[in-house]
């Protein structure tokens, strides 16, 4: 952890600050919130990291989805994410949104969340120990060091593609798209 | 020397407010039994909130927040900071009427986000303030009938040679109506309603984010140590210490130490602040204002008879 190296703060505040101050929507799809009370609480206590809760999405910059994602509830996803200020990081939770986990043939669920919302990582596990949120954040903090946490780069670049997955699943959205063909070059 | 403390007490109101913010963090975590976040966290925070794009509903969303802490600035200018005051003409007239700048612009800034929590939090704000501001208005009829002046650099000259209000039996009554409505004016539990998290999504801030996130709690701090301030000044003396600074009161020397004085008194009302914040739920907004209206309230008209009956 390099949070008191004030030579790198100095080099580049912006990224530095968003490391260390990840204030994070939880999705509470399915079984994985029952991981996150003990670890925003006295046991791990990730505030000592600068992780903390909020109400709304547009104060976060780290969007955890703790479970699986059935069709009707990737459309909030999808608004919450979209409304959230760049930059923004996607960390996606269990074995659910990577393959379906054990959902992987259910009718109402889908399998992989990387279709539809760009996902900077995933922590695996069936349910993963709150230990493997920390071990995750340590690796999202390595990804943002080598610029290499930019899912919402490539949201705005690949935007067609995410959009037309999208309309493939629900048929025609109720909203308009987020980035009109000037803001995606 | 007037305008070198123009710009230095919003900047020691800034920095001191900031760090507020990060000791309650760090102090409610060990009251929890966790480790806490450092204690500049809240300063990381607000580089990660101007770092991030900021989505903004209309000009007056803009303006509204950017109105809300020019309110705040403008209010610490009256307040003296132990013997720093750049503005001390118009006293606690002036500097009642500024206080409403605070809720005004939030509640502007909210109401053009047009989120339903926002709407919510505003009608709250607004309830909230009226309730503390009638047992404010009567401690501080009380203070200025008893001091018979509306100066605050004044009143703490007079505490000077005196002694503290808080320790004079004339005004002891006022100076527990103010502590009960500290927590109130700061916006903790058990008067956290206007905020509410987990309850209606951070209230006027629901919509804020990037740069407006990052207005707000600066604005916030400032507010923070307004309240806090404003308790020393009027009751626990200012920058006075028992008569010991008073021989190099005016010297530079004697500045530099009333305000470290001012600022230990501050911590230690906030750190008693704390743990009732610690410790207590939250009241609903109907509960918060029954309580405000009659408690403080009779408390700090009692407190106001009893000085005008002396006088």
């Amino acid at each position: 952890m390099d949070r008191n190296q004030i030579s790198k703060w100095l080099k580049n505040p912006g990224k530095m600050a968003n490391k260390y101050s990840f204030h994070v929507v939880y999705f509470c799809t399915g079984c994985g919130i029952i991981e996150i009370p003990p670890s925003i609480t006295t046991r791990w206590d990730a505030e000592r990291f600068g992780i903390i809760p909020v109400a709304t999405p547009r104060q976060a910059n780290l969007f955890l989805i703790t479970g699986y994602v059935s069709t009707k509830t990737l459309k909030p996803i999808i608004r919450t994410y979209e409304q959230m200020p760049d930059p923004k990081f996607t960390v996606a939770f269990g074995s659910c949104p990577i393959n379906g986990g054990m959902y992987y043939d259910s009718y109402n669920t889908i399998t992989s969340l990387d279709k539809y919302i760009p996902v900077d990582g995933y922590i695996a596990g069936c349910m993963p120990r709150p230990e493997a949120i920390f071990i995750g954040i340590t690796h999202l903090w390595k990804l943002i060091d080598m610029d290499k946490a930019d899912g919402y780069k490539r949201y705005r670049e690949d935007y067609v593609h995410y959009r037309a997955n999208q309309e493939q699943l629900f048929g025609e959205l109720d909203w308009p798209p987020l980035f009109s063909e000037e803001n995606i070059k | 020397m007037n305008i070198i403390t123009l710009f230095i007490s919003p900047l020691i109101a800034l920095i001191v407010g900031m760090l507020f913010m990060g000791i309650s963090r760090k102090i409610s975590a060990r009251i929890h039994w966790r480790y806490g976040p450092p204690i500049i966290q809240p300063v990381i925070d607000v580089i990660r909130s101007f770092s991030q794009m900021s989505i903004s509903h209309g000009k007056f969303f803009d303006f509204g927040i950017i109105l809300s802490l020019t309110g705040s600035f403008v209010l610490i200018l009256f307040l003296p900071i132990g013997e720093l005051c750049p503005m001390t003409s118009g006293g606690l007239i002036a500097f009642m009427y500024l206080m409403l700048l605070d809720p005004l612009g939030i509640a502007l800034s909210g109401g053009v986000a047009a989120n339903p929590n926002s709407s919510i939090g505003i009608s709250r704000k607004f309830l909230l303030s009226l309730a503390y501001e009638v047992p404010l208005l009567l401690i501080l009829i009380a203070v200025m009938t008893h001091y018979n002046t509306i100066s605050l650099v004044y009143i703490v000259k007079i505490q000077a040679s005196s002694g503290w209000a808080f320790s004079s039996w004339a005004l002891v009554l006022p100076g527990i109506a103010y502590f009960l409505i500290l927590p109130a004016i700061l916006g903790v539990r058990p008067f956290e309603v206007v905020q509410a998290p987990q309850e209606i999504s951070s209230g006027p801030i629901a919509e804020f984010g990037g740069k407006h996130l990052a207005f707000y709690t600066l604005q916030h701090a400032l507010h923070m140590f307004v309240g806090l301030a404003l308790f020393v000044d009027i009751f626990l003396g200012g920058w006075t210490l028992f008569g010991l600074l008073n021989p190099i009161s005016g010297t530079v020397l004697g500045i530099v130490l009333g305000i470290i004085v001012f600022l230990i008194k501050m911590l230690v009302v906030l750190i008693i602040g704390l743990f009732i914040n610690a410790v207590y739920p939250r009241f609903r907004i109907e509960q918060a204002m029954k309580y405000l209206l009659k408690w403080p309230t009779l408390i700090a008209f009692i407190g106001l008879i009893i000085v005008s009956l002396i006088n």
